[in-house]
C-alpha cells in the first residue's frame, strides 16, 4: 500500500511537467498584450515598454519558460503582474477561505445527499423517493448565481438574519455553503440512490434479511457500506471542483477565495497567477484521486493495491 | 440603521457606534467599491479607483474640488515663467507627514525625481517624463519645476490624484516597491491595514493640517465585486456608500427610506469612432450620414436607462475649455440623402466593435445596429474582451491595415483639461499603438490648434485654440459623440460630504456620519 502511494506520488512529476508546459503555452497564446493592459489607458508607448521590461515579458518565450520552470522548482512562482506580490502569497491568502467553504459545503451536502439517496432507495417509487428526487433535480437545475442572490435577498436583506458578504465568522459561511452545496447534495442523492437500489437486490442483502436482521441494520451496515464506492468517487470529483473555487459563488458573496483570484487574473492577463492557480488545481485533483483510491481499500477490504 | 448584532468586523464597528454615547460615538464609514485596489501608490496605479482611495492618505500640491476645478492643496500659489517652461511653486508651511517629518520642497523633488526615473519602472513614468526636465528645491517652501517643452496643462497634471506627495523619509525607508504597502502621506487619514482580499482601512489623522477635518474616525474601503451584492450591502446597512450602482438597482434602492440614490454629472464621453483612413469612412459624407442616422436620445434611454445625456460636443461639459456645440441631430432622411450622394444608395456592410463587453455595451451596439440598418448599413457586432481590444485596436502596429471600422468606446480626461480630452484621441501623432486615435483622424488644423494651445499660458488664447479644434472636429465628424454618462451612486441618508467627481473619482474630505 505504502509502496503504491509513493509510486503514485512519483508519477505526479511528469504529469505536472506536462501541465506546466501546456499552461505556459496556453496562457501566452491568449490575445492581448499584458504590458499594455497593465499599463492602463493613459499610458504612453514608453511606459508600456517600461512595464513590459519590468514584467520580464520582453524576453523570448523559451527564456521566459525556463525562468518560470526553474522558479517553480525552487518554490518561486513569480510575482503577480497586477499587485507585484509573490504569486505564492496571493494564492496562500486565498487558499484557506476556499478550502473551508468547500469543506463546509461538502460536509452538509454529503450528509443530506446520502440521507436523501438512502431514503429514496429504501422507499423506491413511493412518496419519499418522489419528494427526494424532485429536490435533487431542482438542486441540479437551479443555477448557483440565482440561488445565491435569492438566498441573499431573503436571509440577509429582507430578514436580516445573516450577513451578506465577507468571510469573517461562521455565520458568513451559511449562505455561500448552502449555495455551493446545493448541486453537490443533489448529485450525491442521485448517486447514492442508484447505487443503493442495485445493492438492495444483491444476494447478500437477501441473506442478511433471511438471517432475521432488523431492516435498519441491513440497510446501514450491509447496504450503505457497499453502496459507498461510487459515492466516494463522486465525492472526490466534486471536492476537486469546489476546491478550484466556485467563481459564481465567490463573486456573489464576495468570498476572498481562489475563484475570484482566477477571474481577476484572467481579466488582467496576470500570467504568473493563472499559471500558479492551474498548477495548484492539477495537484489538487491528482492528490484527491489518490486519496479516493486509498479510501476504496478502506471501505472494501477486498480491494488491494500493488 | 438596521443592523443585527452580527460579529462581522464592519457591522460590529457600526453597532459599537450605535451603542456609544452619541457625542463621543466612533464614526466608522464603510465604502463598497466595485473592484480590488491594484496598489496604494498613485504613481504606479492606472485605475481611477485606486487613486481615489489613495486620496484618503495622500495629497498633491494641487487637487480638484468636487466639480473638477483646480484648487491649491499643499501648494500656496504658483507662477509660470513667460516662456511656459519654469513653474515656481510656493508651498504651505507647517504641514507634517504621518511619520512626523515636515513637508518641505525636498518632498516635491523626491517624488517627481522618483517617477521620472525609468529605473523605478512606475506605470505613470511616461506621463511625467514626457514633460518634466528637472525639479529643484529652491528653499524649504519653494519648489521649481522646469519643463522640457511648454505644457500649459501642467498645473492640471499636478492636480491629478496621481501626483501626490509621499514622505521622502518613508520612501527611503521602505523603498520603491514596498512603499505601496506602507503609504505615508499628509492626507486626512492614516493608513491602517490593507487586507488584499477583503478591505483597506484608514483612520483619522489627528494632526491633519485643515482644522476640524476629518469628521469621521475611520473609513473602510471594501471591494464588493458583484453589483447586486453591492446593492445588498447598502440595504442591510453594512456599507454607507457605494459606487457604481447598476442602473437596474436604482429603483429598488430609491424606495428605501434610509438611502439616497445620486446621479451626478460626469466627464465620461461615449462615442463611436470611424476609421477615416479606410473606405467608405474616408468620405466625410458617409461619416455625417452615420451621425445623422443615430438617435442619441434613444441610446441614452435604452442603453443607459436614462442615466446619460446626449453628447453636445467633442469635449464634455465640465472639462476645462470644452465647447458646447449641440447634439448632432437625428434625421434619417438627411442621412439617406448623404449616403446616396456619397455613392452608397443601398448602404454597405461593415464591422461594429465595442471596446467593452458588459451588458450596457451589448444593448448599445444593438441599438446602433438597428438604427444604421434604417439607412442600409448592415453591421456585424463584436464585443471585444480586454485582451482582444488591446490586440486588435490599441496595439495594432500598422495604421494602413488596422481592422477597426466602427468602434464604440469612451474616455474621460483625467486631468480635467481639454488637452488630454483631445490630443490622445484625435491628434495625428496619437494613432495606435501610440495612443488612442482609433478614428485614425488627421487634420493639420486640429494638430496645429493642439500644439499652439500647449505653448501658450494665456487662458483666453488657449480657449480660442481649443474652440477652433473642437468645431473643426465636429464638422469633420471622425466620431459620432453619443452620450455623456451620469454617475450613479447610493448613500445612506446619515452620510454626508461624499461626492462622486465627474471623472469617477471621489471627493471624501468632508465625509461625515450622523
Amino acid at each position: 500500500m505504502l509502496q503504491y502511494i509513493v509510486r503514485r506520488l512519483l508519477g505526479l512529476i511528469p504529469t505536472l511537467l506536462i501541465v506546466a508546459v501546456l499552461v505556459f503555452m496556453f496562457v501566452h497564446l491568449l490575445p492581448g498584450d499584458p504590458a499594455r493592459l497593465a499599463a492602463g489607458p493613459d499610458a504612453t508607448p514608453a511606459t508600456v515598454a517600461l512595464v513590459r521590461q519590468d514584467l520580464g515579458l520582453d524576453k523570448p518565450l523559451p527564456e521566459q519558460f525556463i525562468r518560470f520552470a526553474t522558479g517553480v522548482l525552487r518554490g518561486d512562482f513569480g510575482r503577480s503582474l497586477r499587485t507585484k506580490r509573490p504569486v505564492s502569497t496571493e494564492i496562500a491568502e486565498r487558499f484557506m477561505p476556499t478550502m473551508w467553504l468547500t469543506v463546509a459545503a461538502m460536509a452538509w451536502s454529503v450528509l443530506i445527499g446520502m440521507a436523501i439517496g438512502t431514503l429514496s432507495a429504501v422507499w423506491r417509487n413511493r412518496w419519499p423517493d418522489r419528494v427526494g428526487m424532485t429536490l435533487a433535480v431542482s438542486g441540479i437545475s437551479f443555477p448557483a448565481f440565482a440561488l445565491g442572490m435569492l438566498l441573499m435577498q431573503i436571509f440577509a436583506v429582507q430578514l436580516n438574519w445573516l450577513p451578506t458578504v465577507g468571510a469573517d465568522t461562521w455565520r458568513h459561511y451559511i449562505l455561500p455553503s448552502v449555495t455551493l452545496g446545493a448541486a453537490v447534495a443533489a448529485i450525491m442523492a442521485r448517486f447514492t440512490r442508484s447505487s443503493f437500489v442495485e445493492i438492495l437486490q444483491d444476494d447478500y442483502i437477501r441473506t442478511a434479511r433471511a438471517k432475521g436482521l432488523p431492516e435498519t441494520v441491513v440497510v446501514v451496515k450491509h447496504g450503505l457500506r457497499n453502496a459507498l464506492i461510487p459515492v466516494v468517487t463522486m465525492m472526490g470529483l466534486q471536492f476537486g471542483f469546489l476546491l478550484g473555487g466556485s467563481i459564481v459563488v465567490e463573486v456573489v458573496f464576495n468570498w476572498p477565495g481562489m475563484g475570484r483570484l482566477l477571474i481577476d487574473a484572467v481579466d488582467m492577463r496576470d500570467y504568473p497567477v493563472i499559471q500558479g492557480l492551474v498548477l495548484l488545481f492539477s495537484v489538487e485533483f491528482i492528490l484527491i484521486n489518490l486519496i479516493v483510491d486509498v479510501l476504496y481499500a478502506v471501505i472494501n477490504p477486498t480491494i488491494r493495491y500493488r | 440603521m438596521k443592523i443585527k448584532s452580527h460579529s462581522m468586523l464592519f457591522a460590529a464597528l457600526a453597532v459599537g457606534a450605535a451603542m456609544a454615547v452619541p457625542a463621543y460615538a466612533a464614526k466608522d464609514v464603510v465604502f463598497a467599491v466595485a473592484s480590488q485596489f491594484t496598489t496604494t501608490d498613485p504613481y504606479d496605479a492606472n485605475d481611477t479607483l485606486s487613486q481615489a482611495m489613495a486620496k484618503s492618505f495622500y495629497e498633491g500640491l494641487f487637487g480638484f474640488d468636487k466639480d473638477m476645478k483646480v484648487i491649491p492643496v499643499l501648494a500656496e500659489s504658483y507662477t509660470a515663467s513667460k516662456d511656459g517652461l519654469v513653474y515656481t511653486i510656493k508651498l504651505k508651511k507647517g504641514i507634517k507627514f504621518h511619520d512626523g517629518t515636515d513637508f518641505k520642497a525636498d518632498a516635491v523633488k523626491a517624488n517627481l525625481d522618483r517617477v521620472t526615473n525609468p529605473e523605478n519602472k512606475l506605470k505613470r513614468y511616461g506621463l511625467y517624463n514626457n514633460n518634466i526636465a528637472k525639479t529643484e528645491a529652491v528653499d524649504d517652501s519653494t519648489a521649481r519645476i522646469t519643463l522640457k517643452t511648454p505644457f500649459s496643462a501642467f498645473i492640471n497634471q499636478l492636480a491629478h490624484p496621481s501626483t501626490v506627495m509621499i514622505s521622502p523619509t518613508a520612501l527611503a525607508k521602505y523603498g520603491n516597491k514596498d512603499i505601496a504597502f506602507n503609504p505615508v502621506g499628509t492626507g486626512p487619514f492614516k493608513f491602517v491595514e490593507w487586507k488584499q482580499t477583503d478591505y483597506l482601512k484608514v483612520a483619522k489623522n489627528e494632526n491633519y493640517w485643515q482644522k476640524g477635518l476629518p469628521k469621521v474616525d475611520s473609513i473602510t474601503w471594501k471591494p464588493v465585486i458583484d453589483s447586486n451584492s453591492r446593492a445588498a450591502v447598502m440595504q442591510t446597512g453594512e456599507a454607507q456608500f457605494t459606487y457604481p450602482l447598476p442602473y437596474e438597482q436604482a429603483e429598488t434602492l430609491k424606495a428605501k427610506a434610509d438611502l439616497d440614490v445620486v446621479a451626478a454629472p460626469s466627464i465620461i464621453l461615449r462615442y463611436l469612432s470611424m476609421n477615416t483612413q479606410q473606405k467608405p469612412f474616408d468620405n466625410p459624407k458617409v461619416r455625417q450620414a452615420i451621425a445623422y442616422a443615430i438617435n442619441k436620445e434613444a441610446v441614452a434611454k435604452i442603453a443607459f436607462s436614462g442615466y446619460a445625456t446626449p453628447a453636445d460636443g467633442i469635449v464634455p461639459e465640465g472639462v476645462e475649455y470644452s465647447v458646447k456645440i449641440g447634439v448632432m441631430p437625428y434625421d434619417v432622411a438627411k442621412a439617406k440623402q448623404l449616403l446616396t450622394e456619397a455613392g452608397y444608395p443601398n448602404g454597405f456592410e461593415t464591422e461594429l466593435w465595442s471596446g467593452y463587453n458588459h451588458s450596457i455595451a451589448q444593448k448599445l451596439t444593438q441599438v446602433l445596429q438597428q438604427q444604421l440598418q434604417q439607412i442600409g448599413i448592415r453591421t456585424k457586432i463584436t464585443l471585444l474582451e480586454a485582451g482582444q481590444r488591446v490586440e486588435k485596436v490599441e496595439s495594432w502596429q500598422d495604421p494602413a491595415t488596422a481592422p477597426v471600422r466602427l468602434y464604440y468606446i469612451g474616455w474621460s480626461s483625467s486631468t480635467g483639461e481639454a488637452d488630454w480630452a483631445i490630443r490622445p484621441l484625435l491628434a495625428s501623432d496619437s494613432w495606435p499603438p501610440k495612443l488612442f486615435n482609433t478614428a485614425y483622424y488627421k487634420s493639420d488644423k486640429v494638430d496645429g490648434d493642439i500644439k499652439s494651445a500647449l505653448l501658450t499660458t494665456d487662458k483666453t488664447e488657449k480657449a480660442k485654440f481649443y474652440k477652433d479644434a473642437q468645431e473643426s472636429i465636429y464638422k469633420d465628424a471622425p466620431w459620432v459623440p453619443l452620450v455623456t454618462e451620469k454617475l450613479l451612486s447610493a448613500k445612506s441618508k446619515r452620510l454626508s460630504g461624499v461626492y462622486t467627481m465627474p471623472d469617477g473619482s471621489f471627493d471624501i474630505i468632508n465625509v461625515d456620519l450622523k
